[in-house]
């Protein structure tokens, strides 16, 4: 999937689940620091990039994908 | 023990050292007796006096001759080497040897007592239904069975009756201070038992109780306690103005600061401070530290209060619906507040302000928090938080008994059937609300809570994680155990399944996990006629106790016939392997996800404060001062290293398996 698609689509996704604008969204924003995810809504992104692109992630390394970088990333190895 | 009465220069003697007596005629001494040491003292009614010839070191008063000084006697027996000092009435005692009153207003008894036992608690609802008889020999177990297993009719009659025929044995209209008690600068006690080597210092009321201690390990009060109708066990410390009415504390419990209790019982290793209690069973390990702390009608075990924890229930209804039962291991956030009755599952996490009635009993190791005034269950999330594991480690090494006899059984393993049972549940569950729930439902309802659909698919992967772990470590203990192939099948083979039965439910009876089966045959022993004391109740809970290791691996080889079709006796090389690699994975998988929570406690957003009015630079070396870094932190190093050894363990069965045919 080309970069910029997946990008937009995973900022989708994170506005969904933390009830933002994906245009306050940046690139390299952390989902805690910058976008304020607690816990449970770090677990509840896994579960919805999961839905969303029809893949199981990894539990751990799930939870070490920090920012929407890292998760645009994470995201592509599974879709290879 | 031989008594006389007094010699006329004995009496002489006395009278010269400002002694008086109604009748020296009813004063008897042991045959050794000297009147040396009795000064000021005036003996009414029956008076007993033995030998007082040693010199005892007293913390408040240093090296003091035995004997009594300033003191007023009525109907007592004062064993040898006591010291009595400045006590205004001591009315119908007993005081064994080397006792010590010091500065005591009153020390007296007012006719027949039970010294606390049978005191009846309303415990779980103010308004009764569940009373707790308590006595001096009440365990955990025996507590949970009478409050819980009121519709075992026959049961609760035998309990209630054995329990009843203890307490008249201890009917009595003698006081009695054991030897080597202490009791300095208090104002009244009455109608007390006080064990041997308990020191009591600066209470206030100590009234109809028995402070049950021993030499190994002493009951202690302290300053400005009152305490009315309740039981002390051994190892107990009880300070600082606690005030308790009705209620039973058991071994190594600690109560201070202003604890105020009523109608409440406190089981192995509790620890209250600040806060209150009513009718509350507080199983071994419920902890409360906090002021506006106010646990009520709750069922707690392994338990952490959050400040300003509190629940309630009147809404003006018949009377109070109480109820409350938090499985072990739960946890309040501060200011948490419940609506009872409600149900928490085991390892749970409650925060914010609750006002459904809600049942997460089947969601161990779950968050319950508020959100937009819904009860939100996030399932599994507690699993992997750094909070559950050093609890869970925590626990056996703060077992503070050191009484010979231990009253209350633990068992701590975190992923036992009990846990692991739930989880199956709960399993059962979710799948059941992911294959109803739509797409588009943000939420999906369950027993008075909302769970997002999105968790329900998370919370099955992460609950699959400890059934994968159960079933692995306990193949993995028992080959650990295994030299040969031989000694392997014999142990598959000796592990008692009875064929095509599910995994057995089981019970956590307040610190000691129990099959049903297991419990029913104690019922069985209890009820029988066989059972005449309550001494013998405690002895069945030991004998059944005794069984728990093998219980669990029986609950493993129906574990094992349901996930994977195969029983202990028919497991093939393939198939150990397979649950050993399983093991390793979700082993390590787990403790990193535990790292990874354990990492977050080294963020930028915990060091927010620190380095104040520094940089950046500053606040980061404040921080590490203050807290360390993540890679030299022990729990970090602990759970690194166990990460390892699960390699080394895991590769030390595989080798041992080559060997093995396994066909």
């Amino acid at each position: 999937m080309e970069t910029k698609k997946l990008q937009e689509r995973v900022k989708k996704v994170v506005a969904n689940v933390l009830k933002m604008d994906p245009e306050e969204i940046s690139d390299d924003a952390n989902f805690i620091f910058d976008l304020g995810a607690d816990s449970m809504q770090s677990l509840e992104l896994v579960a919805a990039f999961e839905e969303e692109f029809g893949i199981e992630l990894d539990e751990d390394k799930a939870l070490s994908v920090q920012t929407v970088a890292d998760a645009v990333n994470f995201i592509a190895s599974y879709l290879k | 023990m031989a008594y006389r009465n007094l010699t006329s220069q004995e009496i002489e003697k006395l009278k010269q050292q400002g002694c008086s007596s109604e009748s020296w005629g009813t004063l008897w001494v042991d045959e050794k007796f000297t009147p040396e040491q009795i000064f000021n003292a005036h003996f009414s009614g029956k008076v007993t006096l033995g030998v007082y010839s040693e010199t005892l070191t007293i913390p408040s008063l240093g090296k003091h001759p035995a004997g009594i000084w300033n003191a007023s006697l009525k109907d007592c027996r004062i064993g040898d080497n006591v010291l009595i000092s400045n006590v205004q009435n001591l009315y119908h005692y007993d005081i064994s040897h080397h006792a010590v009153i010091n500065t005591v207003q009153t020390v007296t008894m007012t006719g027949e007592t039970h010294f606390g036992n049978g005191t009846e608690l309303e415990i779980l609802n103010e308004g009764g239904g569940r009373e707790l008889l308590i006595y001096d020999k009440l365990s955990a177990q025996i507590a949970y069975l009478l409050v819980h297993f009121r519709y075992q009719k026959n049961l609760i009659d035998k309990l209630q009756r054995l329990i009843s025929d203890y307490c008249e044995s201890k009917v009595g209209t003698i006081g009695h201070i054991g030897p080597y008690a202490q009791i300095h600068n208090c104002q009244i006690i009455k109608n007390m038992t006080i064990g041997e080597g308990a020191l009591v210092e600066g209470a206030i009321l100590l009234e109809d109780g028995t402070l049950a201690g021993c030499q190994e390990d002493p009951v202690k009060i302290g300053h400005g306690v009152i305490a009315k109708h309740f039981i002390v066990q051994s190892g107990s410390h009880i300070d600082d103005g606690v005030l308790l009415e009705k209620c039973f504390v058991g071994q190594g419990v600690r109560l201070g600061k202003q604890y105020s209790a009523e109608g409440s019982a406190f089981f192995a290793n509790c620890e209250g401070y600040h806060g209150e209690a009513v009718s509350i069973f507080a199983g071994p390990y419920t902890v409360t530290h906090h002021k506006s702390t106010l646990l009520i009608a709750g069922m707690f075990s392994f338990y952490n209060a959050g400040s300003g924890t509190n629940q309630s229930n009147h809404m003006y209804k018949l009377g109070p619906l109480h109820q409350g039962i938090l499985e072990r291991g739960a946890k309040t956030g501060s200011l948490s507040y419940m609506m009872w009755p409600c149900s928490v599952g085991a390892f749970s996490v409650v925060t914010g302000k609750h006002a459904a009635n809600f049942d997460a009993s089947d969601f161990p190791f779950s968050y319950i928090t508020a959100e937009e005034g819904k009860s939100q269950l996030t399932p599994a999330m507690n699993l992997f938080t750094v909070g559950t594991r050093r609890d869970s480690e925590k626990w056996p090494s703060r077992d503070r008994r050191k009484d010979p006899q231990t009253f209350d059984i633990l068992h701590f393993d975190l992923f036992n059937p009990r846990t692991i049972g739930k989880i199956l549940n709960a399993l059962s569950i979710l799948q059941n609300l992911g294959e109803k729930s739509r797409k588009e439902q943000e939420f999906v309802s369950y027993k008075g809570l909302v769970i997002k659909r999105l968790l329900i698919r998370s919370g099955i992967k992460y609950y699959k994680i400890p059934v994968a772990i159960y079933l692995g470590q306990c193949l993995l203990e028992i080959l650990e155990k295994t030299k040969s192939e031989k000694e392997l099948k014999e142990i598959l083979f000796s592990i008692p399944i009875k064929e095509n039965t599910e995994p057995e439910l089981w019970y956590d009876l307040a610190g000691m996990l129990i099959p049903k089966s297991r419990l029913e045959t104690c019922f069985e022993k209890i009820v029988s006629s066989k059972t005449d004391s309550v001494e013998t109740l405690l002895l069945i809970f030991d004998e059944v106790a005794s069984h728990y290791k093998a219980d669990n691996l029986s609950w493993w080889g129906h574990l094992l016939k349901k996930e994977y079709g195969v029983y202990p006796s028919e497991l093939n090389k393939e198939l150990i392997i397979q649950l050993l690699e399983s093991w390793k994975t979700n082993t390590v998988k787990l403790n990193n996800m535990v790292l990874k929570d354990a990492e977050k406690e080294f963020d930028p957003t915990s060091q927010i404060g620190y380095g104040l009015d520094g940089d950046e630079a500053l606040r980061k070396i404040d921080f590490e001062i203050v807290r360390g870094t993540y890679d030299e932190n022990p729990f970090v190093k602990k759970l690194r290293l166990e990460n390892n050894q699960v390699e080394t363990r895991f590769q030390a069965a595989i080798n041992a398996l080559k060997i093995f045919r396994l066909t």
